[in-house]
């Protein structure tokens, strides 16, 4: 029975934040603490001369300064190998602490200030004198790769990181794009993003000089990850006598996965001066060094016979990956990426060609859906110029092309032609559903009144498919992950019957104290309120690899759900003894154990206790009840769904508003729907963010002009309407809460679904596309020329 | 970011050449401009405050006169780093007489870099160019008034 | 510089030195580290408490601006260990997710319900400009704030 799985429970750690009660790494004070400040490149590309820190020495309340002469030998690693097309390695160039001797993009750090006071660490900085020497730039990977380009890193010819095919083979899908009877090419540019969490990141290290001990406190989503990172590849350190916490972390969006160079920075540092340090970034420093998403530019096109099926489907691109490898940015544009490419559709022949490439920007990486918004906004954006350009409904054009409905139990899972295969899926009735909650007839009546009075209504789908819940570890480590993808999940049951969780996976926004608390409780079959659920210490928790992928609960989950049986298992062992009955005459539900067919029964709290006053105890039972486990998943999971959004564009300005967006997604088994709404909330609006507002600049010489709110636009509240959305249930077949995840949907279904919008709005004017943020500027430029 | 306009000063090209090559009359003219000492061969150590909108900064660098032919043409170069960024630019003027007046006609590059470009950028334009208009108005205020 | 201000009810004599923020001063000095820090140029509004009755943008006031004021800050807006309508009816509807906007969201509304108890959704979403949410779309926290308007009537 439930009495809380799929329940919309308020949830629990709104207490803290609704009070100020948070406890955010910032809002932490150590005794003897000192302040770090950095001394950033002013330039995207400069010989680093000399640095004089002399006068910044002498500035009264400064410890110390140190320069990449200090440390330079310490770089961060990237987490993922991705091969050569030739088998050749990827060029990996180090990345170290502090620039050493060349700084590759505006606001890499060149020296690190530490004084007693952040002020006095910041007039410190203003003292260090660094003698550069200006280089050419180059800031965009089209032009990266051209020769004579300005090289980023010397050994990188051209700045070529490593090229990727992934697909059919190439000539058999040129050969079918071009005896296609009609082929539908666009240029994109998947514009650079900035994630912006509005906490910005923060770093606290605490060495005990006594103990030999590091503590670090860190605003990351994966504290076990960093961990590994920092002792084994970075400073190394003995794994053991470092503690990394990272309590309530604002926001992350993929932006607090990586390792970063000031999370080891501070944590050598505190060696070195033998007292705590902290950072914390200013929201410029976020915007020049927390890792950046997409960046893009793509050709792509779509094959389709006289009857509207997708013959073929071919995407050549080149990603930007920013001055250094940051941890998983190697993965985005390739196999979280290039696997997206099937969609939902039953495209024959597909082949995705990237070229990875090195340019004086920061370093991007993973944000919020990661490689995947990227190609369905490829995709997607296809499906529906074609539909125009074919003078075929869009909807109807998807429905020609669709896999046909499988749950992966009664019928097999469906090997695309790009090396994944979906567990589960039922395209048509997210699709279905949708469109009732649209009412498309009445809609399109709509436009053609619209059309008379100045404000042009639009209509955009999106019917995306996404691949989350990363990742079976044998899979990804073929594919050249450099750690395994599996969780952890403990669970110890009190004597007295209360329950304490112990989960690898991180919350910063998710609720997962909530939602993880839902299931655990119904499992056992007691109040939620005696599951406690606890993450983000390396002290506490086993081990884990953070939260990321919208994996959570789908391999979070699962781990505790394996703890769970393992507990269950052992427990009826105990009230088997106790109720002098075989194990096999017993049942476990609401909270106890009940011999069949009789009313003689043993609560789960009376087991718990006898586990730990084993005097009247199975022979050779151990005491205790408290188990680990691991779960490696067999498979990625699958949500899906369609989102259609309405916009109307003014005539006169260009400006698009958004009047409806309406989303009816499948992710699986739902434990807390409140929550899952909330996530497709905010993914929603962050995939708005990418079609209409958002954007990061580079000037000509690498200088980012949009490094503040004043100049990079995020969705405000009134740049939004209520969103509308729905859901349909298919569960995953391979874990054994049938989720699929929620985190991701919302950025990566919304985005085409807005551009698409506007573009049906404006394409009777002979307008072919506009690339994004889809400003008002460019609409109206579009509109007058 | 390109530099470039045009203004008319109601002198003589000698007359405004005498007074552009004069470091005290630059120092006057020169908005912001609090010290111009010269260290030899046309080249000055300039110490400016400069406030543009959100962004405000003293800066301290070099000028540098260079590519000069007397009564017609000088390009200069400045060079200013502050705690906000730095600033590098390079304008070519010409002396054109009409008349009894002279159209100075200038063109070049400005390069900026740190919290100046990252916050300034998106002003600087307008603000370069009022500031321009400033330096030629006094100029040729301190022309007639001499 | 010597300041004297009444925080949540409660007076503080403190000696700042002159270019301290406010924000600064709520965290540093009386360690209310509720009101957050979100960027450097008011644009984000994490840092949003009430002073003298006005929701304003802690950060970009100076500590000795706020000399002899009353401020209010996500810490003092539950009485008697009873709720505000609006803290209520923010974890009632899912207005915040990693909360950390959560709190100048909550005194920006709180301002926004003192000068206008009956805020159409337009009102309420313009209202909110000023702040930034990352994780929830908006959607929530314009519906927690109609719930608590309607519960404050």
């Amino acid at each position: 029975m439930s009495n809380y799985i799929g329940k919309s429970i308020k949830r629990r750690e709104d207490n803290r934040f609704i009070t100020g009660k948070g406890k955010y790494t910032d809002d932490l004070v150590l005794t003897g603490m000192t302040h770090l400040a950095f001394v950033r490149s002013p330039y995207a590309h400069a010989k680093i001369k000399n640095i004089n820190t002399k006068a910044a020495l002498a500035h009264p309340g400064v410890v110390a300064i140190y320069t990449g002469d200090d440390c330079g030998n310490f770089g961060v690693p990237c987490g993922w190998q991705v091969n050569f097309k030739n088998g050749d390695t990827m060029k990996e160039p180090p990345h170290p602490l502090l620039a050493v001797g060349k700084a590759r993009h505006v606001g890499e750090n060149v020296a690190a200030v530490i004084a007693e006071t952040l002020q006095a660490a910041r007039d410190a900085v203003e003292l260090v004198e660094v003698d550069y020497d200006e280089l050419p730039t180059v800031t965009d990977a089209k032009a990266a790769i051209q020769p004579g380009a300005p090289q980023v890193h010397d050994d990188v010819p051209n700045n070529i990181v490593f090229d990727f095919q992934i697909g059919n083979p190439k000539d058999e899908v040129n050969a079918a794009i071009e005896s296609a009877s009609h082929v539908t090419k666009l240029n994109f540019k998947n514009q650079r993003l900035s994630p912006n969490a509005i906490e910005p990141r923060s770093y606290i290290a605490d060495y005990d000089v006594n103990a030999d001990k590091y503590t670090l406190y860190t605003s990351t989503q994966n504290p076990h990850l960093i961990r590994l990172l920092m002792c084994a590849f970075v400073l190394g350190l003995p794994e053991h006598k470092v503690r990394v916490i990272s309590h309530d972390v604002g926001g992350g969006f993929g932006s607090k996965i990586y390792h970063y160079t000031e999370e080891a920075l501070v944590t050598w540092v505190s060696k070195q001066i033998g007292r705590p340090v902290k950072w914390t970034s200013d929201r410029s420093e976020a915007f020049l060094t927390d890792a950046h998403g997409r960046d893009h530019v793509t050709t792509a096109e779509m094959g389709f016979d006289d009857n509207g099926k997708i013959v073929a489907f071919r995407v050549h691109s080149e990603a930007n990956l920013g001055a250094y490898l940051s941890t998983f940015s190697t993965a985005c544009p390739t196999y979280l990426h290039g696997t997206l490419a099937q969609g939902c559709y039953t495209t024959p022949l597909i082949n995705v060609d990237i070229t990875a490439v090195f340019t004086n920007t920061t370093p991007v990486d993973a944000y919020r859906g990661a490689g995947r918004p990227e190609m369905t906004y490829i995709l997607e954006h296809l499906m529906d110029t074609a539909a125009l350009e074919m003078k075929r409904d869009p909807v109807e054009l998807r429905r020609i092309n669709f896999i046909p409905a499988f749950d992966g139990v009664n019928q097999p899972g469906y090997q695309t032609q790009v090396a994944l295969q979906y567990d589960s899926g039922n395209y048509h009735a997210t699709l279905d559903r949708a469109l009732e909650m649209l009412d498309y007839k009445q809609f399109r009546k709509d436009q053609e009144e619209s059309r008379t009075n100045g404000k042009l209504l639009g209509i955009g789908f999106s019917t995306y498919i996404e691949a989350c819940g990363i990742a079976p570890s044998a899979v990804v480590g073929s594919l050249g992950a450099r750690a395994g993808l599996y969780e952890s999940g403990h669970v110890r049951v009190q004597p007295t019957g209360k329950v304490s969780v112990f989960t690898g996976s991180h919350s910063h926004g998710q609720g997962h104290e909530t939602s993880y608390a839902q299931f655990v409780a119904d499992t056992l079959g007691i109040p939620i309120d005696d599951v406690d659920i606890i993450h983000g210490d390396t002290n506490e928790v086993a081990f884990g690899m953070g939260t990321y992928g919208s994996r959570s609960l789908a391999v979070g989950g699962s781990a505790i759900m394996k703890s769970l049986d393992k507990i269950i298992e052992k427990g009826a062992k105990i009230a088997a003894h106790k109720l002098e009955a075989a194990e096999a005459d017993l049942e476990f539900a609401e909270g106890k154990w009940t011999v069949k067919g009789t009313d003689k029964s043993i609560t789960f709290g009376d087991v718990s206790l006898t586990a730990y006053v084993p005097h009247d105890y199975p022979a050779g039972l151990e005491p205790g009840l408290d188990f680990s486990s691991f779960y490696d998943p067999t498979n990625f999971t699958y949500p899906f769904g369609t989102h259609i959004a309405v916009v109307e564009v003014d005539k006169d300005t260009g400006k698009v508003s958004l009047k409806r967006f309406i989303a009816c997604d499948d992710v699986g088994n739902v434990i807390n729907p409140m929550i899952v709404d909330g996530q497709i909330h905010g993914g929603v609006a962050q995939g708005v963010g990418q079609a209409l507002l958002e954007g990061v600049v580079y000037d000509e010489n690498g200088q980012m002009i949009t490094g503040s709110y004043m100049d990079y636009a995020m969705p405000r509240a009134d740049d939004l309407p209520f969103f509308e959305t729905d859901r349909k249930v298919t569960p995953c077949p391979h874990n054994p809460l049938g989720v699929k995840g929620a985190g991701e949907a919302g950025t990566i279904g919304a985005t085409p679904a807005v551009a698409n919008a506007v573009m049906d709005a404006i394409s009777h004017l002979g307008i072919k596309d506009i690339q994004m943020p889809i400003t008002p500027e460019r609409v109206w430029r579009a509109m007058n020329s | 970011m390109i530099v470039q306009g045009r203004y008319r000063i109601l002198a003589s090209a000698t007359d405004v050449w005498i007074h552009l090559m004069d470091p005290e009359v630059l120092k006057k003219v020169t908005p912001g401009i609090s010290e111009l000492m010269p260290l030899g061969d046309d080249k000055y150590k300039a110490t400016s405050k400069i406030k543009i909108g959100p962004v405000n900064g003293s800066f301290e660098g070099q000028l540098e006169l260079i590519e000069k032919i007397e009564n017609k043409t000088a390009t200069i170069v400045v060079n200013q780093t502050s705690k906000i960024g730095n600033v590098s630019a390079e304008i070519k003027m010409h002396l054109e007489a009409i008349e009894n007046t002279t159209e100075i006609v200038y063109q070049g590059e400005a390069k900026l870099s740190g919290k100046l470009a990252m916050m300034g950028q998106r002003i600087i334009g307008g603000v370069i160019t009022s500031l321009s208009k400033q330096f030629f108005e006094s100029l040729n205020k301190e022309i007639i008034n001499s | 510089m010597q300041i004297k201000v009444s925080v949540n009810g409660k007076e503080h004599i403190s000696d700042v030195v002159p270019m301290m923020s406010l924000a600064s001063y709520l965290r540093e000095v009386l360690l209310l580290t509720g009101t957050h820090i979100g960027c450097d140029t008011s644009s984000c509004g994490a840092c949003t408490i009430t002073l003298d009755g006005k929701a304003v943008k802690s950060c970009t006031i100076l500590a000795v601006q706020a000399d002899g004021s009353e401020i209010t800050t996500i810490e003092g807006l539950a009485k008697n260990g009873e709720m505000h309508p609006l803290q209520s009816a923010f974890k009632e509807n899912h207005g915040l997710q990693c909360g950390f906007c959560t709190p100048g969201m909550i005194m920006t509304a709180s301002g926004l319900l003192d000068e206008n108890p009956n805020p159409s959704e337009d009102e309420i979403r313009h209202g909110l400009e000023g702040n930034f949410c990352r994780c929830t779309g908006y959607h929530n926290i314009v519906k927690s704030i109609q719930h608590a308007a309607e519960s404050m009537k």
